[in-house]
Parts: structure tokens; C-alpha cells; sequence
């Protein structure tokens, strides 16, 4: 037996390296919104130093942008100014529709549909794949941050937290290929699944009898209970409907500029 | 000892070159996988025991970094050691030409598996239509990154001195011409 093991060190070394990585593998699939003591420790350990490229990095944009390109600036300024005059005197306007809002709400004693709390987030990394699309947050669990939470701009949806480290954590993009979140076309209320194929997004599943038009804007629809309803997920690219079958193709193009992408709100669960 | 940490160590800051530096500058597709780089010179120049635990621990080093599934570059890493391990024993290991043909096919390999690894465990469909338009340019930037790594090693190489197995490096014996 001894023999045996011997001689054929390398293949049986080969072979169980093979076997232990597929079951690791296999086991890790079930449950990708798990960190790892690994994951955890390595994302713990990178942190600061991701941190520190990142705002170095920042820094010198900023001085080159602030200080050294500033070619077009004057002729970018005199068209700010004029329409910060424009949007100054709409403002005026809007003040009064304001105050009749809030009159209105506390006349329906109106209650806030998602109370949740927001988290504010830099983001300091991004995926070392060129397939995968993830970020790295500068906030984790001692932020309150828990897998599955929902990320999201001003723009609208950004993706969910899959893993958390103690200082920061991972955000998978709805833009990933193996993100799906529950959608819904604004006007024709067009139920689908929204999936990511790297740079844009796709809507499954929408029905070929409804009739989805092009710049027709897609929400989450609150299924699947990681986003709430409402928030802005893209507006429609394309729509291809075929003679035959249940479904129409529909192309999205995300609303949230995803190559930009510097701060970002986590959505904690919402207030008891 | 000393050599497997200064490769762990060119492990971590590879990473943190792929994930804070190469994202402002280059599109996903054309950022360089330097941790496949670095697995297949370990493959190339370091014993076989010490190779496999160090592709491991690269790889999980990658999985934390990329994707969602931990184990899928543990995985796809030691395949590709594996093969170039496979094939080392008949290559010449000094030629820097062979190690950016390594290079080359050790990208299409990583491509390849992750596809058929993602498409048929992990449901990710759409996988294929990111990996294979983005297999030539990162074929490109692997290249590209492959030797300015060994220009890079080639500097350095009066500092570290030569072994023998040091792949693209060309090894001089002690007793040569004596």
C-alpha cells in the first residue's frame, strides 16, 4: 500500500487537489451572499491600503482636472452661470409647490412608503475580472452593513451587497451576468426579470402581448424582496418581438453611469 | 521560504493594481490579469509542491476579488498550473518568446474555463457574451503586461541573481565555459 502511494504521489495529490477545490467550489455556489473567514480577513487586510490607492488616486485627478487641465474652462463657466440663472428663477417657482406638498402630506397624514435608513458609501475598488461586475465599498459590519442589502444613487439601482468584511464590503453591479432583480415597465406594467450581460441589462421574460416601447422606463417592482418598488433600474434600448413565443427580447440601458461610479447609499433594513 | 512570500506579496499588490489602479484608466476588458501571469511563471520556475500551494492561495486571493462564488479561480488557477506543468518538462524554458505563447494560451485556457465553469454551475448565461468579444484584447493586455514583467524581471536580474528554471531568463552556470 505504502508501495503504491508512493509511486503514484503526484497523480493522487492531483487528483484530490481536483476533488477538494470542485466540492469547495460546489459548496460555495449554494451560498454566494456567505463571506468566508478568508474573504473576510484578505478584504479586512486590503482595506486600508485600497483606501489609501484610491484617495491618492483621487487626489492626483483632482489636481490635474482642478489645477493643470483647464482648457474650455471659461466658455464651461459662462454656460454654467447662465443656466444657474435659469434654474434659480424655476426655483422660486417650485418653493411654492414645496410648501403646498407638505401642507397636502400632513393633510393625508401621509407615512413614508420605504423608512429605511440610508448609509453613505465610497466606493474604493472595483473587480480585478474583466467578466464580473463588482464593487468595494468602504463600509461593512461595523457600519451595520449585512449581505443582501440593497445599493443604490441618486440615478437610480446599483446592485446588492453579496459580501461584508468588517470595514468594507462587495457590491455585485446589476450589470453582472449573474445578477437578476424583479422588474416592471412603468407605463404598461409589464412584469419581467432585469439581468445584467456586462454593460447593459436585459428585461426576460416580459410578455410579447404588451407593448414595450423604447425609452420606456423600467422600476424594481419589489418582488424578491432585496429592493423596494419604485426605484429606477433603466430605460428601455430596444425591443424585439417575434412572430412566435410567449416573450419579447427587451434591451435596457442602465440608469446609473456605472464607469463614474464614486459614492454610493447602502439601503439598511428598514426602521422597526 | 523568502521566495514564496515575495510571490504571495507580488500576488496582493498585483491585486490591488488590478482592483484601484487598472479601473481608471482601462475598460474591463482590457485590464490585464497580472495573478495569471504570475501562476503561470511560478508553474515554470518553482517546484511542483511549491507551485500548487502557492496557485492555490493566488487564486483564492483572485476569488476574493472577483465574482460571487468563492472557489471558481482556485479551480480554474490550478487547472492552468496544472497544464503548464503538464508541458514544462518539454519546453524551453529560457525562451521569452515560449513564455508569452504561454501567456497566450494560458488566457484563452482561464476563458475557457470559467465559461463552461460559470454557463454549467452557475447559471450565469450571459457569461459567454462577455468572455469571448473580450478574449482578444485580453489576450493583448496579458501580452502586453507578460513583457513588460519579464523587461521588468530582466533589470532586476543582476540583483536577484539566476537559478536555474528561471523562465524567460537566460541561466548561466557557475562552471560554464571552466
Amino acid at each position: 500500500m505504502r508501495d503504491f502511494l508512493k509511486r503514484h504521489q503526484i497523480p493522487l495529490l492531483i487528483t484530490l487537489l481536483v476533488l477538494v477545490i470542485a466540492l469547495v467550489y460546489s459548496a460555495n455556489l449554494r451560498k454566494k451572499t456567505t463571506t468566508t473567514l478568508f474573504e473576510r480577513a484578505v478584504l479586512t487586510l486590503t482595506e486600508p491600503l485600497q483606501l489609501g490607492i484610491d484617495r491618492t488616486g483621487t487626489r492626483i485627478k483632482s489636481l490635474w482636472n482642478n489645477y493643470l487641465w483647464l482648457i474650455d474652462t471659461r466658455q464651461q463657466n459662462i454656460a454654467t452661470m447662465r443656466v444657474n440663472r435659469d434654474l434659480r428663477a424655476r426655483l422660486l417657482g417650485m418653493r411654492e409647490v414645496v410648501l403646498e406638498n407638505q401642507r397636502l402630506k400632513r393633510l393625508l397624514d401621509f407615512v413614508e412608503a420605504d423608512p429605511r435608513k440610508v448609509l453613505p458609501a465610497l466606493v474604493v475598488a472595483e473587480d480585478a475580472s474583466s467578466w464580473a461586475r463588482t464593487i468595494v465599498i468602504d463600509k461593512g459590519l461595523r457600519n451595520g452593513v449585512l449581505e443582501g442589502q440593497p445599493v443604490v444613487v441618486a440615478e437610480g439601482v446599483v446592485g446588492r451587497v453579496i459580501k461584508v468584511a468588517t470595514n468594507s464590503s462587495r457590491v455585485l453591479l446589476v450589470t453582472d451576468a449573474s445578477s437578476s432583480i424583479a422588474g416592471l415597465v412603468e407605463r404598461t406594467r409589464t412584469r419581467g426579470v432585469v439581468r445584467g450581460n456586462g454593460n447593459d441589462l436585459n428585461l426576460e421574460f416580459a410578455l410579447r402581448n404588451d407593448l414595450v416601447e423604447e425609452e420606456d422606463l423600467i422600476i424594481t417592482s419589489g418582488m424578491g424582496g432585496v429592493f423596494p418598488k419604485g426605484l429606477v433600474v433603466g430605460r428601455v434600448a430596444a425591443v424585439q418581438r417575434n412572430k412566435f413565443g410567449l416573450f419579447q427580447q427587451i434591451k435596457v440601458t442602465p440608469a446609473v453611469d456605472f464607469s463614474r461610479l464614486e459614492e454610493v447609499l447602502v439601503l439598511m433594513d428598514p426602521v422597526e | 521560504m523568502r521566495g514564496q512570500i515575495f510571490a504571495l506579496l507580488c500576488g496582493l499588490v498585483f491585486m490591488l493594481l488590478q482592483t484601484t489602479i487598472f479601473p481608471r484608466f482601462l475598460p474591463p476588458e482590457m485590464r490585464p490579469n497580472l495573478l495569471l501571469i504570475l501562476v503561470i511563471y511560478l508553474g515554470l520556475s518553482e517546484s511542483f509542491l511549491r507551485a500548487a500551494f502557492l496557485t492555490l492561495l493566488l487564486g483564492a486571493l483572485q476569488d476574493v476579488f472577483c465574482g460571487s462564488t468563492f472557489g471558481l479561480y482556485v479551480a480554474v488557477q490550478l487547472a492552468v498550473f496544472l497544464l503548464i506543468r503538464l508541458v514544462s518538462d518539454r519546453l524551453n524554458l529560457e525562451s521569452r518568446r515560449l513564455l508569452l505563447g504561454l501567456i497566450t494560451a494560458g488566457t484563452i485556457l482561464q476563458t475557457v474555463l470559467i465559461g463552461f465553469l460559470l454557463t454549467t454551475f452557475a447559471e450565469a448565461g450571459p457569461v459567454l457574451w462577455i468572455l469571448l468579444p473580450a478574449l482578444p484584447l485580453q489576450i493583448l493586455s496579458n501580452l502586453l503586461s507578460g513583457w513588460l514583467l519579464l523587461l521588468f524581471l530582466l533589470m532586476l536580474q543582476p540583483l536577484l541573481g539566476t537559478r536555474h528554471g528561471m523562465a524567460g531568463l537566460p541561466y548561466q552556470s557557475k562552471h560554464h565555459g571552466a
